[in-house]
């Protein structure tokens, strides 16, 4: 709660703790509300799709004119509430934080510590793709609900704004500050001047500091038709050809048009699932910049994730079992704040949704381009697809065979001098890499099975996200000293790792 | 090196035995009642197979007298120059090692029981959710030692995430 609020007539550039509060884009309200709407709209499908008839019937009087003037009430209460929800609602950018207020019964002031900060995301929704509008999102990994959403702005104010966060993050100071002068990443396109974002060209920017964008050197680009084949080749895939089997058995033995329309909610569940993995993957580009990494997806909804150097927490190299003939692999990462808000964002994790053998390594060595063995090459390899000890691997001794009959052979441990990276999976092939310095704390496990056999399970914590590492029935005495040897590696590379300000020296 | 992997030849705590205690008095303020329900069911029904639900409430209550004082017994910790063991466990063993330098804040609980029985819990919070270091039945002057000498020790140590 903040204690001094504005009254409703102070002009939006208010100028109180010498910093310059900003407005959200005007916009805004329309497009919240028409989310609202939306939503109301899914929900009401969802609630009768089971029964298309019985709607049928329902609209076909004059019902239809109740629904309709319904959903426009719905939409001008969602409009107005946004609006005032928008007048209350302001941010700040200092060299230390990003300030926001909001709410209109509980008010909120929140500050999102820029050198915590670990990524920036400009997340564009069709709707405010095609009025030019985005939205800022921070994550500061602060638990679950610490993320900052600024929206909406226009977009080239957007942009601006977050070569700004960044450039404060990483350590750089506004050209008029005190201190060392600023030597901004310098870029090739270069940044138009701040631009008014309140109504009426009301506000100012106390400071205009000129970051300019950093530049960027795309990396990999995954083609359409893969996207497409690697999504046939899903599991989904395999649901929607048992779906129509059904379907058509269904139909051909002649079976009351009920029982065909009871199959209609399973199509559309199998349908988004399709869509939201094409839309969540399409034209997925990464680049590599100053500011980190750089991701770049989506169909109508667009996103474009910037995660700073040293910001990711630990990598995943998983095969499904029908990519294996082509051998591709999704690269999935964790990254503080990503995971707190629970599953549904799974597009966000992702470092390349299909990546060929090569496109995985490049993006490993995105995240860690040092992996601290001689060959990775071969370390990277035979963590994907080696068994036994092949590459060096510290593998599960033949007992384990008993716990895991499948899979025992591909159980195994690689420790170099960067990175702890566990392999696992015989049919689900999977690797996880963790860099010393990003381990959170280590377990050592073992059930009464798994204490007959002499062997244990470790596992490294990491925080939240869908990169879960652990490695299942190492021999027992083995995973001990690994535990212990790998807390003093983790404490060292920790001394050793650079400071969280990516573009100061310590 | 000793020949049990949960060992690491260190000194390791064990947690008060009054925590067997507060978790015994616990369950049985739930087993007694029920106990002594079965039994009034029992005779005033007067059907002898209904004697076989005191029976069995009987062998689980000696079941747990002898279970949790080993399962307290078992939890223990082990303080170390940058990190914090802890471990526990009979059938389902498990250890937990964390550095003072990732903790991101150090919990302290009692309950009313736990008050009585003089008791407290110490609960370490990481970045990762998924690290599962707590300890509980500790003494409450040695739960405020460990709680500010975590304190101390991660602001010492403090890293990023």
């Amino acid at each position: 709660m903040s204690a001094a609020e504005p009254t409703p007539s102070a002009p939006v550039d208010a100028t109180e703790d010498g910093v310059g509060w900003r407005r959200m884009h005007p916009v805004t309200p329309l497009l919240k509300g028409w989310k609202v709407v939306v939503a109301v709209l899914v929900v009401g499908w969802a609630q009768v799709g089971d029964d298309l008839r019985h709607v049928a019937d329902v609209l076909g009087g004059h019902g239809w004119m109740f629904a309709l003037g319904g959903l426009v009430l719905v939409a001008l209460v969602a409009v107005t509430w946004s609006g005032i929800a928008w007048r209350a609602t302001r941010f700040a950018v200092t060299d230390e934080a990003v300030h926001i207020r909001q709410g209109v019964v509980f008010r909120q002031q929140r500050q999102a510590r820029l050198d915590r900060l670990q990524a920036v995301d400009l997340v564009q929704p069709l709707l405010a793709r095609l009025v030019g509008l985005a939205e800022l999102r921070l994550e500061v990994a602060g638990g679950s609900g610490s993320r900052v959403s600024l929206a909406f702005l226009r977009e080239s104010d957007a942009v601006a704004l977050r070569a700004e966060l960044l450039a404060l993050a990483a350590g750089l100071r506004r050209p008029d500050a005190a201190g060392p002068a600023a030597t901004a990443p310098v870029g090739s396109s270069s940044v138009p001047g701040p631009v008014p974002v309140g109504a009426g060209g009301a506000t100012a920017r106390v400071a205009a500091p000129a970051f300019e964008t950093a530049p960027e050197q795309v990396l990999y680009e995954l083609p359409m038709p893969r996207l497409l084949v690697s999504i046939a080749l899903s599991g989904g895939t395999l649901w929607l050809a048992v779906g129509l089997v059904a379907l058509v058995v269904a139909a051909v033995s002649g079976a009351p048009a009920e029982a065909l329309f009871s199959v209609v909610p399973l199509v559309f569940g199998l349908a988004s699932w399709f869509w939201a993995r094409l839309n969540g993957a399409a034209t997925f580009r990464a680049a590599t910049s100053p500011d980190g990494i750089r991701l770049r997806h989506g169909l109508t909804e667009t996103r474009s994730q910037t995660v700073p150097p040293g910001r990711v927490q630990a990598v995943r190299l998983s095969q499904p079992l029908l990519w294996r003939g082509k051998d591709w692999w999704r690269v999935q990462v964790n990254v503080a704040g990503y995971g707190a808000e629970g599953q549904s964002r799974e597009s966000e994790t992702v470092l390349h949704p299909v990546a060929t053998r090569d496109e995985a390594m490049t993006a490993l060595w995105l995240v860690l381009p040092d992996l601290g063995v001689d060959d990775p090459r071969a370390a990277v390899d035979a963590g994907l697809s080696g068994l036994d000890d092949a590459g060096g691997y510290t593998a599960a001794p033949r007992r384990a065979r008993w716990v895991d009959p499948v899979g025992w052979r591909r159980h195994g441990v690689l420790v170099t001098r960067r990175a702890l990276l566990l392999r696992s999976g015989r049919l689900w092939r999977r690797l996880d890499v963790v860099p010393h310095e990003r381990t959170q704390s280590l377990g050592l496990e073992q059930g009464p099975i798994q204490r007959r056999l002499k062997v244990a399970s470790v596992v490294a914590h990491s925080t939240p996200g869908p990169v879960t590492p652990r490695v299942e029935h190492l021999d027992a005495m083995a995973a001990s000293a690994l535990l212990d040897e790998q807390a003093a590696r983790a404490r060292q590379a920790r001394r050793a790792a650079g400071p969280e300000q990516w573009m100061r020296s310590r | 090196m000793s020949a049990d992997p949960f060992d690491l030849d260190l000194a390791w705590t064990p947690v008060s035995t009054r925590l067997a205690t507060a978790r015994l008095t616990v369950l049985a303020l739930w087993l007694g009642p029920l106990l002594l329900a079965a039994v009034v069911a029992a005779v005033l029904s007067g059907v002898a197979w209904l004697w076989v639900l005191p029976a069995v409430l009987v062998a689980f209550g000696g079941w747990v007298l002898w279970l949790v004082p080993r399962q307290v017994h078992a939890l223990s910790y082990a303080e170390r120059e940058d990190d914090l063991l802890i471990r526990r466990g009979i059938m389902f063993r498990s250890l937990v090692v964390v550095p003072y330098g990732r903790m991101q804040y150090v919990d302290v609980t009692a309950g009313p029981l736990d008050r009585r029985f003089g008791i407290a819990k110490v609960q370490l919070h990481t970045a990762a959710s998924s690290t599962d270091a707590s300890i509980s039945g500790l003494p409450p002057s040695e739960a405020a030692r460990l709680r500010d000498r975590l304190a101390s020790r991660g602001e010492s140590r403090l890293a990023g995430l």
